[in-house]
């Protein structure tokens, strides 16, 4: 792992490695997560879900469950007094499923009781009568017309095409392939855990939740409760990790409803098992890509065909294949270009937001793409790349033009500029081999492999939505309070926000207040935006406070406030000597602004694909390393080797540590983790079976930080939390590829992959 | 979860705890590690009206040797206690190899040797180093002692050859006549993990020539496998790339693996064929360098 040098100057500003202030607390385990809350008078909430992928429910019985002693509510379809449905983008997915189940896991019911074994008894008692039907779970065959819809809304989610130059051209070389990704799960560690409590009279409900959007729950959440937005207060409980699977609504409802349905507090807490049924996963996606180029290997054309498997609701499909399918070229120059990309209903498990969201599955397939191009033109990896590398002010295959700073060839360069790391050696320690902990690799056996990984990611909201971040500072005494909805997932806002408040307002001083509905919406923690939207409403909150500041400073000493400026922890003069500390100039008064930081408006995509559908983007270079034991298929990632641009360092620690988790995810991607499914019915809902790599599959990392700062971005730097995991997956399949020669077109790759 | 209700005995002696057996007509455990059978009463997989813990008798924990190289290993002999022996390293290499990779060392620190073949898991690691080592069960019950042979012990899935009224007290691995080889490789996908596929190799050897030899597959069939037409395969004829690629092809012959989450079945079977191949010839480097 890499080690950041420890800074010397001693005020927590932008460019330093302030410490998280929750990480302590985490460390020592007295860190408070959702699943913590306790309540007088509470009761347990738990929810009973479909064993089936598909069937029809003939009638629900809750009569013996309601006789239980110590159960005080059971619900189902018809206790929902609002909205039925809920979800992101279309509000397809019933809180209680009522004529059909139309996944393994569904919820059909839930109850209320005064300890989690009343819970686990109640639920055995309720008796639901399911006609079983056969599940669709091939996404091409449920897209065709004369498949059973399992939907009203049906099949197709949505298909989008992109045509751009000549669609007809063609190159000297072409190069195609077929690609499958596996279905990834987000696997925080902190389960999905809610507290509700109802207000007395039942028209109003607080619920303590770990999500990644505040805002966006209240408004699902209070539809199908059929309340006023305003009598559902949501208040950010600690999150134990998030990746995308909080963005969707889990428990949010089904405890509000037992909260108000018992009229006490509801305690809800999803066990591991039940967590891999109760939130979305990353899309499976089976990709066909073929490059037209030059004999010199220049891409002329790309051609590529994109199913991505929605599972059995929308939930952020149709933007997960816009994803995919814009970032169909990678981080290169393309003229032409001819996609087509559905993403499709299926009774598998629901999909959705995971990091990297839609261009982890195209990254697979353009990379493996480019090593296939490579080798038809005589090029190395590296070379190809360069040749074709973007730069700001291309064009993009949706016609939009690349106006972030694109250090694509510098990403290249400097990756490839990393020292590779040593022969494993002839006494290296077992835990050292592929398989480290079997001890069963053979040294004899083992052969090295070099791949590489270069990748594109748009960050924000796109197509026309705009997902503004609001803030709010407050200064008194020397003290800046700063109040935003934005969730702390573990990224690090929580540090981040005070190092701008600190730099802006020259305060040491900085306190939080309850992140909640209490202030406008601050958006998600997602597509790598809270650092440049929340970022950039804390600073533009902090800069409105400071001319407040200057204004009051500027009129108590007759000062013309354009003269004033903060250096370090004082307001000074910049023409006389004048000099007041913050402390001092902000006594026995309160400064308070709000502030909402919008980005650039975008646009929807043309039926051609066509349109400015993206804010701005970020790019990466992986080199991987590993080593394989060719016979078992046992494959060791020796080392990551990394450039990332990153417009510029707010936090080294912060950014490293993103970097760090983002490749032990885009790890797991490539040699293990995957949820296996059969015939709908997942088969490895735990630990156990579904493997996450640990601290002995973590591979060394060098990392270097590109640092061009981005001037769209409010603080010069791009979102940095998605990058790092989406070309390493590719770098390590590539390495894999080198070490064995086997095709390898899926991932996660399996032993069996290598080794049959 | 938590287990059903059940009473729990803990008997000072063998006498006192066959006789709870006896009384508890089929419903009674016995409790030796609790590594398994509390994980199956947690999970509701077994539901005992009563649990004879063996731990409070003295005397059962014992790992010795006789003079002739015959190895004892009593009922509360724990895995840790296999791990740690240096009589084990030193005499019975196939052994020594398993006991460090069953499990994790909370595990290892609790489980018995005896306790995991009564257990009679398909993935459990000593049946099959058992089986190879041509080892003995010794059973205790109202009627006295009898000896079951390993490879017979185990009945099928988590089924074993006693009667509900009997203890095992022992396990035991017969003197070698040979200079005893051989190893245990087993492939899990993290540490603590049962294996995908393991392969327990045990031979003997004499000027050059082998002159026994037993292959236990784990986790690649209903039950433990014994790899016997492998293993036979092997005996009378010196250990050459020739013969080590045929055991292997035949003991990948008998495994029947199934499909699932670890693995395809072919991949199983692939393992088994590398891991003869790779304990076998680890067999005649260490044979090359004792010579
Ligand atoms: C997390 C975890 C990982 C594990 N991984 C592995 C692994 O990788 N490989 C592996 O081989 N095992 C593994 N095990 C199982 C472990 O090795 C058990 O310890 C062993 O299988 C049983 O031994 P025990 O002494 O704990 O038996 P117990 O759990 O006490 O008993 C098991 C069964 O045998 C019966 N029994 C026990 N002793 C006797 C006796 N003397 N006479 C008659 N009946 C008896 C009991 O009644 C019960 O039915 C794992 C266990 C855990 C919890």
């Amino acid at each position: 792992m890499s080690t950041v040098k420890q800074d010397t100057r001693l005020r927590d500003i932008l460019g330093t490695s302030a410490l998280r202030p929750d990480g302590v607390a985490k460390v020592m385990g007295s860190f408070s997560f959702s699943s913590d809350m306790w309540a007088e008078n509470m009761l347990w909430g738990a929810t009973l879900r479909s064993p089936h992928p598909y069937a029809r429910i003939i009638s629900i019985d809750t009569t013996a469950a309601l006789l239980i002693s110590g159960v005080s509510a059971v619900i189902t379809a018809q206790d929902v007094p609002g909205k039925a449905t809920y979800g992101l983008i279309s509000a397809d997915q019933p809180v209680f499923a009522s004529e059909f189940v139309r996944y393994m896991g569904e919820p059909v019911a839930a109850i209320a009781a005064d300890h989690p074994e009343t819970c686990r008894r109640a639920l055995a008692a309720i008796i639901v009568n399911y006609e079983v039907l056969a599940p669709v779970v091939d996404p091409e065959l449920a897209m065709l017309a004369t498949t059973e819809q399992i939907h009203p809304d049906g099949n197709l989610i949505r298909h989008q095409k992109i045509i751009c130059g000549d669609p007809q051209i063609s190159g000297d070389i072409t190069v195609e392939g077929h690609y499958t990704i596996g279905m990834q799960d987000q696997a925080f560690l902190g389960l999905e855990a809610a507290m509700a409590f109802p207000d007395s009279g039942g028209k109003g409900v607080e619920l303590h939740i770990a999500t990644q959007w505040l805002h966006e729950d209240r408004g699902q959440i209070a539809a199908c409760l059929k309340l006023p937005e305003d009598n559902v207060r949501l208040v950010l409980g600690g999150v134990g990790g998030a990746f995308g699977a909080r963005e969707d609504i889990s428990l949010q409802v089904h405890c509000c409803l037992l909260a108000l349905h018992t009229g006490r507090p509801i305690k809800m807490q999803y066990s591991r098992e039940e967590s891999f049924f109760g939130h979305v996963h990353r899309h499976p996606a089976k990709i066909w890509m073929k490059h037209h180029a030059t004999k010199e290997g220049k891409i002329v054309k790309v051609e590529s065909r994109m199913v991505f498997d929605g599972g059995a609701y929308t939930s952020t499909s149709p933007a997960v294949l816009i994803n995919g399918i814009t970032h169909t070229q990678g981080p290169y120059q393309c003229d032409n270009a001819v996609v087509d990309g559905y993403a499709v209903r299926t009774n598998n498990p629901p999909c959705g937001a995971m990091r990297g969201f839609g261009v982890v599955q195209a990254c697979f397939a353009h990379e493996s793409q480019m090593d296939k191009l490579a080798q038809a033109c005589g090029l190395s990896p590296v070379e190809v790349r360069l040749i074709n590398a973007m730069h700001t002010g291309d064009k993009l295959i949706t016609g939009q033009a690349m106006e972030s700073v694109a250090p694509v060839e510098r990403c290249i360069r400097e990756t490839d500029a990393i020292p590779m790391p040593e022969p494993l050696a002839a006494n290296a320690n077992v835990l050292e081999f592929p398989g480290g902990s079997g001890r069963t690799a053979d040294r004899q056996n083992i052969v090295r492999g070099i791949g590489w990984g270069v990748s594109m990611k748009n960050l924000m909201y796109s197509e026309g939505f705009d997902d503004y971040a609001t803030a709010r500072c407050t200064l008194s005494n020397g003290i800046a309070s700063l109040k935003f909805a934005t969730s702390e997932v573990g990224q690090g806002f929580v540090t981040l926000a005070p190092q701008i408040a600190r730099s802006v307002l020259g305060v040491d001083d900085v306190v939080f207040e309850t992140s909640d509905t209490q202030i406008g919406s601050a958006g998600s923690t997602s597509a790598s935006r809270q650092t440049w939207m929340s970022g950039g409403a804390v600073d533009g909150a902090c800069r409105l406070v400071r001319e407040r500041l200057f204004e009051h400073v500027g009129e108590l000493h007759n000062i013309d406030p354009i003269r004033l400026m903060i250096e370090h922890t004082d307001v000074i003069d910049t023409i006389g000597t004048f000099r007041i500390s913050v402390t001092e100039a902000t006594q026995g008064i309160t400064l308070s602004e709000t502030f909402e930081h919008h980005h650039r408006k975008t646009e929807d995509l043309d039926a051609n694909g066509q349109g400015n559908c993206h804010v701005a983007f970020a790019f990466v270079a992986h080199r991987a390393v590993v080593d394989v034991d060719i016979e078992l298929g046992l494959v060791k990632v020796v080392q990551i080797a990394t450039a990332q641009d990153v417009g510029r360092v707010l936090n080294p620690l912060s950014a490293i540590g993103q970097i760090e988790g983002g490749i032990a995810q885009g790890l797991g991607l490539a040699v293990m983790e995957e949820i296996i499914m059969d015939n709908g019915r997942v088969k490895n809902p735990s630990f156990t079976d579904y493997l996450l790599p640990t601290a002995l599959d973590a591979p060394s990392v060098v990392a270097i930080m590109i640092e061009e700062p981005e001037p769209q971005a409010p603080l010069g730097a791009k979102g940095i939390g998605e990058p790092p995991c989406i070309s390493v997956t590719p770098a390590i399949v590539a390495a894999i590829r080198a070490a064995t020669g086997k095709a390898l077109s899926r991932v996660p790759v399996r032993p069996q992959d290598i080794c049959l | 979860m938590y287990p059903t209700r059940f009473n729990y005995e803990s008997p000072k002696s063998i006498a006192e705890a066959i006789a709870l057996l006896h009384q508890g007509g089929g419903e009674a455990k016995i409790l030796a590690g609790g590594q398994s059978l509390v994980p199956m009463m947690r999970l509701r997989f077994a539901a005992p009206e009563m649990i004879v813990d063996i731990n409070n008798i003295p005397g059962l924990d014992y790992l010795t040797v006789d003079a002739d190289g015959t190895i004892h290993i009593g009922a509360l002999c724990r895995h840790s206690d296999l791990e740690k022996s240096s009589l084990l390293m030193a005499h019975q290499p196939t052994m020594a190899a398993a006991a460090p990779v069953i499990a994790d060392p909370i595990v290892r620190n609790r489980g018995t040797l005896v306790g995991s073949l009564c257990h009679a898991d398909p993935q459990g690691d000593w049946s099959s180093v058992m089986m190879a080592l041509g080892g003995i069960v010794v059973a205790q019950g109202p009627n006295g002692r009898r000896s079951i042979p390993a490879a017979d012990f185990v009945k099928g899935p988590f089924q074993n050859m006693l009667a509900f009224d009997e203890i095992a007290i022992e396990a035991i691995v017969p003197a070698p006549k040979g200079i005893p080889n051989g190893g245990y490789l087993k492939l899990e996908r993290r540490v603590g993990d049962f294996a995908t596929a393991g392969v327990a190799v045990a031979v003997e050897s004499s000027q050059g020539l082998i002159i026994r030899a037993g292959i236990g597959l784990t986790g690649v069939g209903g039950s433990t496998i014994n790899a016997t037409a492998a293993a036979q395969s092997l005996v009378g004829a010196p250990l050459t790339a020739g013969s080590i690629a045929h055991a292997a092809d035949l003991a990948a012959q008998a495994a029947q693996p199934r499909s699932d989450h670890r693995g395809s079945a072919s991949y199983k079977r692939q393992i088994v064929k590398t891991f003869v191949v790779r304990i076998l010839s680890g067999v005649v480097e260490s044979m090359e360098r004792a010579a």
